[in-house]
């Protein structure tokens, strides 16, 4: 095995926001075929909630990279805190209006009014529970013109189950939720992942023993294993480097290395 | 870059923290289980005796040891044979007696030899539980030697080299007295003394026997045997009036059925 299997395996798990790196899981393909149903549905919103590092970011990008060629659809990854900008930015996307000045929540409504753009356009807002209460509230009353059908995504906190109670409670007409991975679940995304650039070598290195470490020390979290998988590499790499990695071995990866790579992480606090 | 060696030391304390709490209970789960088998172990210790006193109470594995040894010392056709016999003789006395649980069981001067070097604790007439336990050890040995000798011949000469032993001890038997003796000035047991006055009158020396036997009344007043002994001390003195009074009187008292047929025997003449 050389040294840069090691680098490519370490590059897999770099924490970014890509619909190519997406890996198909039965459950969550199962999540993601009911959201692209729900967009087909008369619906006013689509709240998709778990805790972070569950893959809420990656459905919304996979979301829009399979819509935008079918429908009109809108990512907000980064959320747009000011409200005027706010609606001038979806005024300028959805409706090509360009408006200079402050543009409030009055005029933004004369503007969904008087619009003829077709087919229902689909917001995507990412992080949603950066949004102040106002907004949220003016949000609402968007999706009850059905003119925009918006999905959002909120971390799962005890705070954020209130705003969605109490703010889309009667409207929201579908909630998903998403969770973390079970060990199974971790050791195909590890292999999947790691087939996918072409580094079957390091997915064999995976045994049922070592996902199951690392879904301990995870808890299934997909952020944190790409974190501790991360660390892992590098570490190898290390090894490799200074031709140690007789002492680690190659063919599995040792609980050793794993609970290493946890303490370098943060996960164990040694 | 990573600093894989100080990963690697960080790693090995977090792995010695978290075999901590693993080791104390491995530790003191250990130490429970020696605590509990230790003192399962000392309590089927004191268990083992108690069983066995149970069985030698019943007075026919006693007299079968008397029959081996009557067998044994004809084989070995010893002066000491005759002590064993005579000293086994039942009267009508002892047979009252062995019935009662009471101090004749115990056996020969092996025993007492054995009491010399254990230290058996204090027993009295008074308490049939006390005296259970030191009729534990020589009464084991006993019935182990029957049952061995039953059923394995080989044994049976270890079996005869003891009874040996005891009839040399039995050479010695004014020795032997007068270390009983000190070892009642000791501890004041009533067993003891008995033991010397029934001795000393097996001897004929009915003075010391008559004494002992008073001295034993004196310490506890409700032994039958010791009260018999007196009796037959005083008629042995020629001091017939007297044991009838002391015999009748202590009737009066107890109800002791051996008492009345020595007080019979005396009365009639059987007994002079």
């Amino acid at each position: 095995m050389s040294t840069s299997i090691y680098i490519n395996s370490k590059n897999v798990f770099l924490d970014t926001v890509s619909s190519k790196d997406y890996v198909q899981l039965d459950r969550v393909s199962t999540i993601y075929q009911s959201l692209k149903d729900s967009i087909k549905k008369p619906l006013k919103m689509i709240l998709l909630y778990g805790k972070p590092g569950t893959g809420k970011s990656m459905f919304l990008t996979k979301l829009f990279n399979d819509l935008s060629s079918s429908q009109i659809v809108y990512l907000y990854q980064t959320p747009i805190l000011d409200e005027s900008e706010f609606y001038k930015t979806l005024a300028q996307d959805i409706f090509s209006t360009k408006y200079n000045g402050e543009l409030n929540f009055t005029q933004f409504m004369k503007i969904v009014e008087n619009s003829d753009i077709g087919s229902i356009p689909v917001v995507l807002l990412d992080e949603a529970q950066l949004y102040s209460d106002v907004l949220m509230e003016k949000i609402r009353l968007i999706s009850d013109t059905r003119t925009i059908k918006f999905v959002i995504t909120l971390h799962k906190t005890e705070k954020e189950d209130l705003v969605a109670k109490e703010h889309f409670q009667t409207r929201i007409w579908e909630t998903i939720e998403l969770e973390n991975a079970s060990s199974t679940e971790l050791k195909i995304y590890i292999q999947k992942k790691l087939m996918k650039a072409n580094c079957f070598d390091s997915a064999n290195m995976f045994t049922a023993k070592s996902v199951h470490r690392i879904h301990k020390l995870t808890n299934g979290n997909y952020r944190d294993t790409n974190k501790l998988l991360y660390a892992l590499f590098d570490i190898y790499s290390i090894y490799d480097d200074n031709n140690q990695l007789s002492t680690i071995g190659t063919t599995q990866v040792p609980i050793k290395l794993i609970e290493m790579s946890a303490i370098h992480t943060g996960l164990i606090n040694a | 870059m990573l600093n894989t060696r100080e990963l690697e030391s960080r790693w090995l304390k977090y792995k010695i923290k978290s075999y901590i709490p693993h080791t104390i209970i491995t530790l003191s789960s250990v130490i429970i289980i020696a605590v509990i088998s230790v003192f399962f172990t000392f309590d089927e210790e004191n268990q083992t005796p108690l069983i066995a006193v149970n069985k030698t109470i019943e007075p026919k594995p006693k007299q079968g040891i008397a029959i081996e040894i009557t067998k044994e010392t004809q084989e070995n056709k010893t002066k000491t044979t005759n002590e064993a016999l005579s000293y086994k003789e039942p009267t009508p006395q002892k047979a009252i007696a062995t019935d009662k649980n009471s101090l004749t069981l115990t056996p020969s001067l092996g025993f007492i030899k054995n009491m010399q070097h254990s230290n058996i604790p204090y027993y009295t007439h008074e308490s049939p539980k006390q005296e259970k336990k030191i009729l534990t050890q020589e009464p084991v040995e006993e019935v182990q030697d029957l049952t061995v000798r039953e059923s394995n011949q080989g044994i049976q000469k270890e079996a005869q080299e003891e009874v040996q032993k005891i009839t040399i001890n039995r050479r010695n038997i004014v020795d032997d007295i007068q270390h009983i003796i000190k070892r009642f000035k000791k501890n004041n047991n009533p067993a003891l003394s008995l033991f010397v006055a029934k001795k000393y009158y097996e001897l004929g020396d009915y003075h010391k026997a008559y004494n002992y036997a008073l001295i034993t009344n004196q310490i506890n007043s409700e032994i039958d045997a010791s009260w018999i002994v007196f009796a037959k001390s005083l008629v042995k003195l020629n001091e017939k009036n007297m044991a009838i009074k002391t015999l009748k009187e202590y009737i009066k008292s107890s109800h002791s059925s051996s008492a009345q047929i020595l007080l019979d025997e005396i009365v009639s003449g059987k007994f002079k």
